[in-house]
């Protein structure tokens, strides 16, 4: 399909804006949609061939920012950019909004996600398109034109409303930690169970560092933070100069991030008591745990106007627990180093 | 939630374009549109233009008198593109072709029957001699053979006894030597539907009628049935887009579409030379039906016939 001029510059604007306003709320969307007055995209006189195929490409550029790679609040934004661009079209009958077999799961995943996480607003607009039966459930996303094209475009992603390409994190999940856990504690169980004083293994058989787990899932969870940091500080450099304070107070965790946060608190409340029997034995070296996000502790009530995943709660359970120390890292985290020993 | 804020509030002509859009598309457009005033002297859609939308959603939202013929949920609608097997040097770049909607349960003879293709109307044989006894069967008639070939398997047409196998110098070509061509199989047309069938979208695909004349079959799309699709299953397989072909018009009157072609005439300027059908009477046949001049006639019929 032919691309229509400065329509992809537009709908990025738009997202852009949606994206710095950090917030997953319709009335937001809906506010930066009127301010742009988007819905005379589709003005100007056409006739009615070209109106057809214009808005086929229209829904199509869209429909593109609705399936990942890009970030939840991007995908969210492309929903609601969706649900516009369907209503304010010119075509009777309304043109169709293209689904992909294969997209279908994901997007019945990311409807799950988005009525967990108590997005109703969303929820709402996603089942009010397929009421009106905006969707055409086809075998592949795009459909074919022959023409032979003069110079093949290259599909880039933006950048920016990519999800960081989380590597560490999709190499250390919640199950591959769980899974370590257990297995710790069969080994520690099995050293107990052949060495004479059965309550504890033997100092012989300590071989490796008891609580390796939860610093593997600290360390983790500092690159997260800090490759969020470095996000958000590379979005501020770029555009305006707003004091960085005011950005650093709500940290948007993407969804999968705050699912893996609550289940990884859950590791790390159960790890604690490795780490305090540990600590007898190894009392040279310092154990550090640093808290899961950089934000300041003010309390934030979780209004629907600003949209915060249920963090409140997170943060008090985590607050309970002791020796706990909130570092801020912004550039390079230091991985402090350990003495190797035994 | 909140509803539709997306409209605006007041009575917008759409037509316009407002003055101070933030949008670059509409910047665009609009100079766009500066640009179409200053040039074209008549903005209006074209008859090719309005042939293609009318032919595009004619069939929009229709519903079929008998309720036996209403289309179900869940059936798959499929988007083919025939290409015709003209070969004109202006097509290098694009070849033209028809596009077609059928349904996942029909069988594949009746897309066989609604491929309209000029081949199938040709009237062979020279008829100088006898230009009233030009006889009435076609070629369609005649020859009543055809294949698909989707994914390995020849899909013949079986339904008359006339009709052989075409498949079969195929098959015994790829089996004589190791040609790299595993498994070609032949199979009856009629005994299957399209949702039996495995394809790949995209990939061209072969209809072959009348012995030689081929036309490739490329799927373009496979979706679901809508509610705004036209639900009369008897109005499928359904047209959705053809090419339009300049016909060849007659050499004396150029109003008519040619129906004889002549080879060898002496009394035509040029060779082959094309005419309508009463002007070829008049030229070529005195009042009492004599044939005059040395002349070669065929019956002619125009690519553009189905225009």
């Amino acid at each position: 399909m032919s691309a229509v001029p400065g329509l992809k510059e537009d709908c990025e604007e738009l997202l852009g804006a949606f994206q710095q306003a950090d917030t997953v709320r319709f009335e937001r969307f809906a506010e930066l949609w009127r301010e742009r007055r988007f819905h005379t995209v589709f003005y100007g006189r056409i006739r009615a061939l070209e109106r057809n195929k214009l808005t086929k490409t229209t829904l199509e550029l869209a429909q593109q920012y609705f399936l990942p790679p890009y970030s939840f609040q991007i995908r969210v934004g492309a929903l609601y950019l969706l649900y516009g661009l369907y209503n304010a079209q010119l075509c009777q009958p309304k043109q169709k909004i293209r689904i992909a077999l294969k997209d279908w799961p994901e997007i019945q995943k990311f409807q799950q996600d988005l009525l967990d996480s108590q997005h109703y607003d969303a929820a709402y607009v996603f089942r009010r398109l397929r009421l009106a039966r905006a969707f055409h459930f086809t075998a592949m996303p795009k459909l074919l034109t022959y023409r032979t094209k003069k110079k093949i475009e290259e599909n880039y992603f933006k950048e920016e409303f990519k999800d960081p390409s989380n590597r560490v994190n999709s190499l250390i999940t919640n199950d591959v930690l769980e899974e370590l856990m257990n297995i710790h504690g069969h080994y520690q169980k099995m050293k107990c169970v052949i060495s004479a004083d059965k309550s504890q293994p033997d100092k012989a058989l300590s071989l490796i560092k008891d609580d390796f787990v939860v610093n593997l899932k600290d360390i983790t969870l500092e690159h997260q933070e800090w490759q969020q940091n470095r996000r958000k500080l590379f979005r501020n450099a770029k555009e305006t100069d707003e004091t960085e304070n005011k950005k650093k107070e709500g940290t948007l965790l993407e969804s999968e991030g705050s699912e893996r946060a609550n289940a990884l608190a859950r590791i790390k409340y159960k790890s604690y008591s490795a780490v305090v029997e540990a600590s007898k034995s190894r009392r040279h070296r310092q154990v550090q745990l640093e808290s899961s996000e950089t934000g300041s502790s003010c309390g934030k009530s979780p209004s629907k106007k600003t949209s915060r995943r249920p963090q409140p709660e997170r943060r008090r359970g985590e607050m309970q627990v002791a020796k706990e120390t909130v570092t801020r890292h912004i550039g390079m985290p230091i991985i402090t180093e350990e003495n190797s020993d035994e | 939630s909140t509803d539709m804020l997306m409209s605006s509030e007041k009575e917008e002509d759409s037509d316009v374009i407002p003055e101070d859009s933030s949008l670059l598309t509409l910047r665009i457009r609009k100079k766009d549109l500066e640009r179409r005033e200053e040039t074209i002297i008549v903005d209006r859609a074209c008859r090719q233009e309005t042939l293609t939308y009318e032919m595009e959603s004619h069939a929009t939202g229709k519903r079929p008198d008998n309720l036996t013929d209403l289309i179900e949920d869940g059936e798959l609608l499929l988007t083919l593109n025939i290409f015709y097997p003209v070969i004109f040097q202006k097509h290098k770049d694009h070849k033209p072709y028809q596009t077609v909607l059928v349904l996942g349960s029909q069988k594949l003879t009746e897309l066989r029957d609604s491929i309209s293709c000029v081949s199938d109307l040709q009237i062979g044989g020279e008829f100088s001699s006898q230009p009233d006894q030009a006889p009435e069967h076609i070629s369609k008639d005649l020859y009543k053979s055809a294949f698909f070939y989707f994914e390995g398997i020849f899909y013949n047409d079986k339904r008359y006894p006339e009709c052989r196998d075409l498949s079969r110098t195929i098959i015994e070509w790829s089996e004589s030597h190791d040609r790299g061509y595993e498994n070609l199989q032949s199979v009856k047309m009629e005994d299957y539907v399209f949702n039996d069938l495995s394809l790949k979208i995209g990939f061209p695909y072969l209809y072959c009628h009348q012995g030689n004349c081929e036309h490739i079959v490329i799927i373009t799309d496979i979706r679901l049935i809508h509610h705004d699709d036209c639900l009369d299953r008897n109005l499928y397989p359904l047209l959705i887009k053809k090419h339009w072909l300049c016909t060849r018009k007659c050499f004396v009157c150029k109003m008519y579409t040619a129906r004889w072609v002549t080879n060898r005439d002496s009394l035509a300027p040029v060779d082959p030379c094309f005419f309508c059908d009463v002007c070829y009477r008049m030229l070529h046949y005195d009042a009492e039906g004599n044939k005059l001049g040395e002349f070669l006639a065929y019956p002619y019929v125009d690519p553009g016939i189905f225009n």
